[in-house]
């Protein structure tokens, strides 16, 4: 007999979509947009220099991307929320300072090339984000690739 | 157990990292995706026409110029039916000074007199494109457009005017174009003004409908 879905794993299902989907979107818009349109908005932050900057821009679309959908199929979910949890804290240090220096962030370059939201604002949406990693890290195992190849 | 487990997550890892890998490859190949606008002055007709164009061009290349007269006309025949923004892509290789050519006509723009400077461009093209110098036809358009050159040059020489550029033409490179002019006619490729028509005979109803 099926068991009852509980409401805490529909939770971390959910969660584990949502936050998955922001990862394929945000990835999938910066990999098809040249990538020195993020390269230069990573400058801005002025963290790295302009070489770097735009490496970065190569790659992290795709770790983006690839991060987004294999947390919403559940591979390697644990590693994959602690991992996508991990780039978020990385995004958070980066406006904040951004924020502390007051600099002039015309596009945090969060989702490809539209104008973004004011720092302030981005920060509190990656909280958010970053609210749902800590769901689909605790409860978002169920419904997972993961329990299905568990299954003898 | 767990080894196989693992080995079956891995393959499904591999598994989807190549589909989702190829699928934005070929999905920069066929133009899907975001089109970055171009400035307003090297964009012309209604933001509502069924039939957008985008031409990537160089100032120093022939087939440009053949190409210009043809949007034109186009322009002429279609008016509110048709939507054309230019986007630069200088072949640097062949052309020394289609670079330059871009950035000036894109400070004249700034100045209200895109369309004009880039039809003296391409009026004086074989004077100009495999000079050995810094062409004096540059200032000499300015000039007769009564545009101020000093201000051309300092805008053609800034940061930012060089980041528009390029951001054109690395968004040519991702959508695979390699040679000038292409045309994206609603998504679809045209390269060279024969297909440029040829093209936009497949958009003729939208286009007829939407004359005044």
């Amino acid at each position: 007999m099926n068991k009852k879905p509980e409401k805490k794993d529909i939770l971390g299902l959910l969660a584990r979509l949502a936050l998955g989907g922001v990862f394929i979107y945000a990835g999938l818009m910066k990999a098809l947009s040249p990538a020195e349109e993020f390269g230069y908005a990573i400058e801005s932050y002025k963290v790295i220099n302009a070489q770097l900057s735009l490496w970065s821009a190569y790659l992290a679309p795709w770790i983006e991307l690839y991060a987004g959908l294999l947390l919403a199929a559940g591979v390697f979910t644990r590693f994959n929320t602690l991992f996508t949890g991990a780039m978020l804290v990385f995004f958070e240090i980066m406006l904040a300072q951004a924020w502390f220096r007051g600099l002039a962030i015309t596009s945090c370059g969060c989702f490809g090339s539209g104008k973004g939201n004011s720092i302030s604002l981005e920060f509190t949406q990656n909280l958010v984000f970053l609210a749902l990693a800590w769901a689909a890290h605790k409860y978002g195992s169920a419904y997972s690739a993961d329990k299905a190849v568990a299954k003898p | 157990m767990t080894d196989r487990k693992n080995a079956r997550l891995l393959a499904l890892a591999g598994m989807i990292i190549f589909i989702s890998t190829i699928a934005v490859l070929l999905a920069r190949q066929f133009n899907i995706g975001p089109e970055r606008p171009s400035p307003a002055f090297r964009t012309f007709g209604p933001v509502t026409a069924p039939v957008q164009i985008y031409e990537y061009t160089d100032f120093a290349c022939p087939a440009c110029r053949h190409a210009a007269a043809k949007i034109d006309e186009m322009i002429r025949i279609y008016g509110p039916g048709l939507r054309v923004s230019f986007k630069h892509y200088p072949l640097m290789n062949i052309h020394p000074w289609s670079m330059h050519a871009a950035a000036y006509a894109d400070c004249a723009g700034e100045q209200g007199k895109f369309k004009e400077y880039g039809e003296l461009l391409f009026e004086g093209q074989e004077k100009w494109a495999q000079a050995k110098e810094q062409p004096g036809e540059f200032e000499e358009y300015a000039v007769k457009l009564k545009l101020d050159w000093q201000k051309i040059q300092a805008c053609a020489n800034s940061p930012e005017t060089l980041k528009t550029l390029k951001l054109d033409m690395s968004e040519g490179d991702m959508k695979g174009v390699n040679a000038t002019p292409t045309f994206f006619i609603n998504g679809k490729r045209a390269v060279g003004s024969g297909q440029l028509v040829d093209q936009a005979r497949k958009f003729d109803n939208l286009l007829r409908a939407a004359k005044p």
